[in-house]
């Protein structure tokens, strides 16, 4: 009986030693740097400061405005992609001849490297010789004003992400039951009805994990804005993940840079307890 | 994230050290010289080295070359010397690392420069709290490109003040259609501080003096103003500048979409290609002034320091002068066109004859102004870089950019 009990632990321990170590350790070495006045480039040893960086982070007009830049950037990029994704998944929920192309089609945009795809998305924006302006005959300065910027970042996230909301919303779609569609239709349900008192509340957890996925990720962005603008026009596309890494790798002040990475941790563990506390509710 | 950094990092190092022992064992020192990616063939510098090497017995040098992101390069050389490494001996620095490298305590004093053996821009550059912590090794400085087929088509010469300029550039622009007038870099990077720093400093500007933040000036919001006035006044500037780094504003220029172009020498090449769209229509001035300033194109370029943790400081000192010494720097520049940082050298016979090109930015280089010199250059030019944006994009107007971005700064420099 004794050593029945003692097995789990023993299958565990490898998995958690190798995450302590892995995921543990730096996040708690990066809260404690953060509380500390440490600047590479600073002659004087770290010192502890306790809160002081979070103080000046509260303070900090760059601060505030790269959070609602990653605001921005998450909620227009996030409920696009949902939306076109349902759309995608929803169009290639039946077999019909050329599904399997297709799939393979719409999945193309994520299979491609972001440093690369915003490389491609850079020449497209272009004002002068873009395609982007040639196809819509206008003059946008898509990049270089800030009232696109953010949008045009948008853009490319959204061409990017949306395969991945449509894979996993089909996935969710052959996971409903075919008689409830059989017993819809005996009992002569529009397809709106359908929609939405069949597919979309038992696609409901899958939304949710979609979204989940999708929020984290866009709101750590990275990659693909530093491609693009690095941050700019005038700081108008400068994300939380853009100035903690200018802070960090740029300005070396691991303090500070510490104070701003725990803040995005933070934001992203409070999102990510607010879905997996509506999944808990759904799926009860 | 950053902790794994600088983990491997710190392992790299060890290893690095584990590399360098055992010829220190034999009695033999090796010298390791890291640097950037500079230029193409490495066997004129490697053929410099062996005869360093043949001067110095019992001493090898290894090179030994870093990524060629210079974020990468700084932030290599920070940790690294924060620990102390003693893995590499003698290094290549940004000119706009020296201050805070100096200030930490990481490079070896060098003693008293030879005065006028260096170009002023680099001489200062180079210098912290009155004594040289790095020797300038090549230099780098904005230029102006013309189209000078057409400034001679229609009579005109090239401007020597920035409103000569406006007048060129609206005349030529109104002439030929489809022709942007000036083009330079404008996006919110590195590149922009020096575009802005070019206007600034040749109208009497600074933006540090003695210390203290001195940029929300008269000088410098009339600077800022017909650099923003060029964008949105005077058109001769396309809106897309804001998105414009060296390689964008060269393509345009180079095929023939422009009369002006901002940038560094390196462009010269890439017009004198028989190909190109521009080949033998381009002339190159010094950088436009104001009335009653003087051309101040912005300096760039790399040096060479001592690691102050080199086990070997004494052979290192000789490897750096060596290296920026007037023979090295004149068989660099024969080879690579490669631009010396001794005034001296374009006086030189042999270097005229093989890169008259070189030989005549003397002018250019003796007038290069470094960015701000202070251990907190990356913070003041990340705050440099979004208020200038700023002014350029329109989004806030030169006066309140200069004032926004001078609060910035003294709490940058009030905390330090």
């Amino acid at each position: 009986m004794r050593t029945e009990r003692e097995q789990p632990w023993r299958y565990l321990a490898p998995a958690a030693l190798l995450l302590g170590i892995v995921t543990v350790y730096p996040l708690a070495h990066v809260v404690w740097l953060s509380l500390e006045r440490r600047s590479l480039l600073d002659p004087a040893p770290p010192s502890f400061t306790g809160l002081d960086n979070y103080a000046r982070l509260a303070a900090d007009e760059r601060f505030w405005n790269a959070l609602g830049n990653t605001a921005y950037f998450v909620a227009v990029s996030v409920s696009l992609e949902l939306v076109l994704g349902l759309a995608f998944a929803l169009a290639l929920q039946r077999p019909f001849r050329g599904r399997a192309a297709l799939y393979g089609i719409i999945l193309l945009p994520w299979a491609v490297p972001t440093a690369v795809s915003a490389r491609m998305w850079e020449w497209m924006f272009e004002p002068d010789i873009g395609v982007l302006n040639y196809v819509l005959g206008a003059q946008v300065n898509w990049l270089g004003s800030p009232a696109w910027a953010l949008n045009a970042a948008v853009l490319m996230d959204v061409w990017k992400s949306t395969p991945f909301v449509a894979l996993l919303l089909i996935a969710g779609l052959q996971s409903i039951p075919q008689d409830l569609y059989r017993a819809a239709a005996v009992d002569g349900a529009s397809r709106w009805t359908v929609l939405r008192r069949i597919t979309l509340p038992l696609l409901a957890p899958m939304i949710l994990v979609a979204l989940l996925f999708r929020t984290i990720d866009a709101f750590r962005v990275f990659d693909a804005i530093y491609v693009l603008t690095g941050g700019g026009p005038a700081d108008s596309t400068e994300t939380l993940s853009i100035y903690t890494y200018k802070m960090l790798f740029q300005s070396l002040e691991f303090g500070y840079g510490s104070a701003l990475a725990v803040s995005v941790f933070a934001c992203v563990a409070l999102i990510a307890g607010a879905y997996v506390f509506l999944l808990r509710r759904i799926l009860q | 994230m950053l902790s794994r950094r600088r983990f491997i990092a710190t392992l790299g190092a060890a290893a690095l050290a584990g590399c360098g022992r055992p010829a220190r064992e034999r009695g033999a020192t090796t010298l390791v010289f890291k640097h950037g990616k500079l230029f193409g063939d490495p066997r004129a510098l490697r053929a410099l080295i062996d005869e360093f090497e043949r001067a110095h017995p019992g001493v090898a040098v290894r090179e030994e070359t870093l990524p060629a992101s210079s974020d990468e390069q700084h932030q290599f050389y920070a940790i690294n010397l924060q620990a102390r490494s003693e893995a590499f001996d003698v290094l290549a620095v940004d000119i706009i690392w020296v201050a805070g490298f100096a200030r930490a305590g990481w490079l070896r004093e060098l003693g008293a420069l030879e005065p006028g053996a260096f170009f002023d821009g680099p001489a200062e550059a180079v210098t912290w709290e009155g004594k040289a912590y790095a020797l300038p090794w090549f230099v780098d400085a904005g230029l102006l490109y013309y189209r000078k087929d057409l400034l001679e088509k229609y009579g005109l010469a090239p401007p020597e003040t920035w409103h000569d300029l406006v007048g060129v550039a609206r005349e030529v622009a109104g002439r030929v259609p489809g022709m942007h007038g000036f083009v330079w870099q404008g996006k919110q990077y590195e590149g922009l501080v020096c575009n802005a720093l070019e206007y600034l400093h040749s109208n009497g500007g600074a933006v540090l003096a003695d210390g203290r933040v001195v940029l929300d000036s008269p000088q410098n919001r009339e600077a800022l103003a017909l650099m923003t006035d060029l964008v949105h006044r005077y058109r001769v500037t396309p809106a897309s500048v804001t998105t414009a780094t060296e390689e964008p504003s060269r393509h345009l220029f180079g095929q023939g979409r422009a009369l002006f172009l901002r940038n560094w020498p390196y462009a010269w090449r890439a017009f004198q290609d028989p190909s190109s769209r521009v080949h033998g229509k381009v002339g190159i001035a010094e950088l436009p002034r104001f009335p009653d300033g003087r051309s101040a194109p912005t300096l760039g370029g790399w040096q060479l320091a001592v690691n102050a943790a080199s086990l070997h400081q004494e052979e290192s000192k000789a490897l750096v002068k060596f290296l920026t010494g007037e023979k090295a720097q004149r068989r660099l520049a024969v080879a690579y066109g490669f631009q010396p940082a001794r005034p001296a050298l374009y006086r030189d016979a042999e270097l005229l004859a093989t890169q008259p090109f070189v030989g005549r930015l003397a002018r250019v280089f003796a007038a290069a102004r470094p960015r701000p010199v202070t251990p907190q250059y990356v913070r003041v030019s990340q705050v440099l870089q979004s208020d200038f944006s700023a002014a350029i994009s329109g989004l806030r107007t030169p006066q309140a950019a200069l004032a926004h971005a001078q609060r910035r700064i003294e709490a940058i420099l009030g905390a330090d």
